[in-house]
């Protein structure tokens, strides 16, 4: 069998089905999705207008109100933030794992939050910009099925409290329970961050059009998400040298998802938005994961075909 | 002097390398060949045989006129040919080579499309790979051909420079055929179906460079130039091709992602054009770009990697 993506085919099985349908099938997972030619209106979506959990998605438009109010001079990207040690949001990466006093310049903060989804420097950025703002800038790009109305640790603190575990350390194992994970708030659109596939495209399209805020900060956010280092989800559905991979991605009990931009070298520049929910409750699950990426390539592969 | 006829004689003493056999094959004695050679040498001012009596050797001057002479010869004899024709009322000819793979349709298209410009010289077409054309040129046997590129070779000039992105063959059957374009990636661990390195060494090597930078090391390749043993290996599953759609029930085409391959042809003839080689050369250019898919050659794209934080150096 080869490397890279294959399509999910087995023989014989529901030929008609919608191709990224049978993706997600095929891997154990529902999903919602939308991919979106930036340059050429095309689209192919999945449920692109039902509501979905964002989880650690909510950083995009997080980012992109930072860097509006860094242009309009509410705040320098260079100001030097301290973190202390003693208050850290948890998570399995960036500041959360580090043991130490840190003092980051707001930028950096923001490379991580948007590198390996450090959930410390969101909740200080998102604290620092405030919900409402985020709020604000959604509705100015037309964007109203999208709310940021929690941080980080709130979303984390619900889970714990929902499990009915002691802490935070309890989550993992208690999150593998299939009556623990049915009573999760986190896991309910209408109770936390949201969006849909359709309005997450609109966003990613913006920034990589230059609209959804001056071209300096759309080129620095465009930059911080090609730096995000997971190989996992939505890159992997694209193994190939040539072709770029920008992301952002989301992540709790059951639920995976990624958003990102796909750009190939003959121009085409493609958002898609991906959201999954697997029935098995197991927290590692590659195929899930790269079901992302193979639906993905899916939905571009019917957007154009690269010639 | 006849300088022509004196390069002659000295083109047969340099595949002898002995005056008495060189004679004999010209069927002249040893003293008078001995004597045009030394005419020779005195009509350019340098020597161009070591004589001893044991053996003869060319000189550093001798060995650089070898080629001038050799060409000279041939295109003398040619035009004398030429002419000879003409004078017996014979049709003049253009013998061009072309590519194995042209395909029928292309191929009666060249014919006709040259019939019906030139209808007083007669096309004599010979399938070629570019090894053999390049040879075929430089020793006049060719007027023109139509040469795949990266080829290297002194004396030949080239026409307009048409490239096509071939895509790939696969089993209908394959996996693969669920995409609208595949990547050259994707097709890693199945085996190729290539045309033979020996016909065209510029090409096969290139287009294997491609593949091994795009993430497909075939895992077995297979030479051919038969496009019917070719499309048979694909049917069966046995390997992949490049190449244009073929209609063929049970062989799938997909274009590749990108473009990655780009397969380069160009008409070409020795430095000086003969006759009615321009002729062909724009039927040639014209019925490729209608008939094969060809487009001029715009600006090759650099190929790029993109960098990843998951994949770099170090990481």
């Amino acid at each position: 069998m080869s490397a890279g993506v294959h399509p999910g085919m087995s023989p014989g099985a529901n030929p008609g089905m919608n191709p990224v349908e049978r993706v997600f099938r095929s891997a154990g997972v529902t999903g919602w999705l939308h991919a979106v030619d930036i340059d050429g209106g095309r689209e192919v979506g999945l449920r692109a207008d039902e509501p979905v959990v964002l989880a650690s998605v909510f950083k995009v438009p997080l980012l992109l109100e930072l860097h509006r109010q860094a242009e309009r001079g509410l705040l320098d990207l260079t100001e030097r933030v301290g973190v202390p040690a003693a208050d850290r949001t948890g998570g399995g990466t960036g500041l959360a794992a580090m043991l130490d006093d840190a003092t980051l310049s707001l930028r950096d903060l923001a490379y991580l939050m948007m590198a390996v989804s450090d959930n410390t420097a969101a909740d200080v950025l998102l604290a620092r910009v405030g919900r409402e703002a985020v709020n604000t800038l959604l509705d100015g790009l037309g964007l109203t099925a999208t709310r940021v109305v929690q941080d980080c640790r709130e979303m984390l603190t619900s889970l714990w409290v929902d499990a009915g575990v002691a802490d935070q350390s309890a989550v993992t194992q208690a999150c593998t329970d299939p009556e623990v994970v049915a009573r999760l708030r986190a896991l309910d659109p209408a109770w936390g961050n949201r969006s849909t596939p359709r309005e997450m495209t609109r966003l990613l399209a913006a920034i990589w059009r230059d609209e959804a805020a001056g071209p300096a900060s759309c080129a620095a956010i465009r930059r911080l998400m090609a730096l995000q280092v997971w190989p996992h989800r939505l890159a992997s559905g694209f193994p190939f040298d040539e072709v770029a991979v920008s992301g952002k991605t989301g992540t709790l009990p059951t639920l995976r998802n990624e958003v990102g931009v796909v750009e190939y070298p003959d121009g085409g520049r493609y958002a898609v938005a991906v959201f999954t929910r697997s029935l098995s409750t197991a927290q590692n699950q590659p195929r899930a994961d790269a079901a992302i990426g193979a639906a993905a390539r899916m939905a571009i592969d019917q957007l154009s075909t690269h010639i | 002097m006849d300088l022509v006829r004196h390069l002659g004689y000295f083109l047969v003493v340099t595949e002898e390398l002995h005056f008495g056999n060189a004679a004999a094959r010209l069927g002249m004695a040893q003293p008078p060949l001995s004597q045009r050679i030394r005419r020779l040498e005195e009509e350019l001012g340098v020597r161009l045989f070591e004589r001893s009596s044991r053996r003869v050797a060319l000189t550093e001057a001798g060995r650089l006129l070898v080629p001038e002479a050799r060409e000279i010869v041939a295109r003398v004899e040619r035009m004398r040919d030429l002419m000879s024709d003409l004078a017996r009322g014979d049709a003049a000819v253009v013998r061009a080579g072309v590519p194995a793979d042209l395909g029928a349709a292309v191929l009666a298209a060249l014919i006709a499309g040259f019939r019906d410009r030139r209808p007083d010289v007669r096309l004599s077409l010979t399938e070629m790979g570019t090894a053999a054309q390049v040879a075929a040129l430089l020793e006049g046997r060719l007027d023109v051909g139509l040469l795949r590129h990266p080829v290297a070779a002194n004396g030949l000039a080239y026409g307009p420079v048409l490239v096509r992105h071939p895509g790939v063959l696969l089993a209908e059957d394959d996996e693969l055929t669920a995409w609208a374009a595949v990547h050259l990636g994707d097709l890693a661990g199945r085996d190729l179906v290539l045309f033979p390195r020996d016909a065209e060494p510029g090409l096969y090597d290139d287009t294997l460079t491609s593949c091994r930078r795009g993430g497909f090391v075939p895992t077995e390749i297979i030479c051919t130039d038969r496009v019917e043993f070719s499309l048979g290996l694909v049917l069966s599953g046995t390997a992949v091709a490049f190449g244009a759609p073929a209609e063929v029930p049970g062989v799938v085409w997909r274009p590749l992602a990108g473009a990655p391959l780009a397969w380069r042809c160009s008409p070409a003839w020795r430095a000086e054009p003969g006759p009615y080689v321009r002729d062909f050369t724009t039927v040639a250019v014209e019925v490729l770009k209608q008939s094969a898919g060809m487009v001029d050659e715009g600006v090759p794209p650099a190929p790029r990697v993109t960098p990843r934080p998951a994949t770099g150096f170090l990481a």
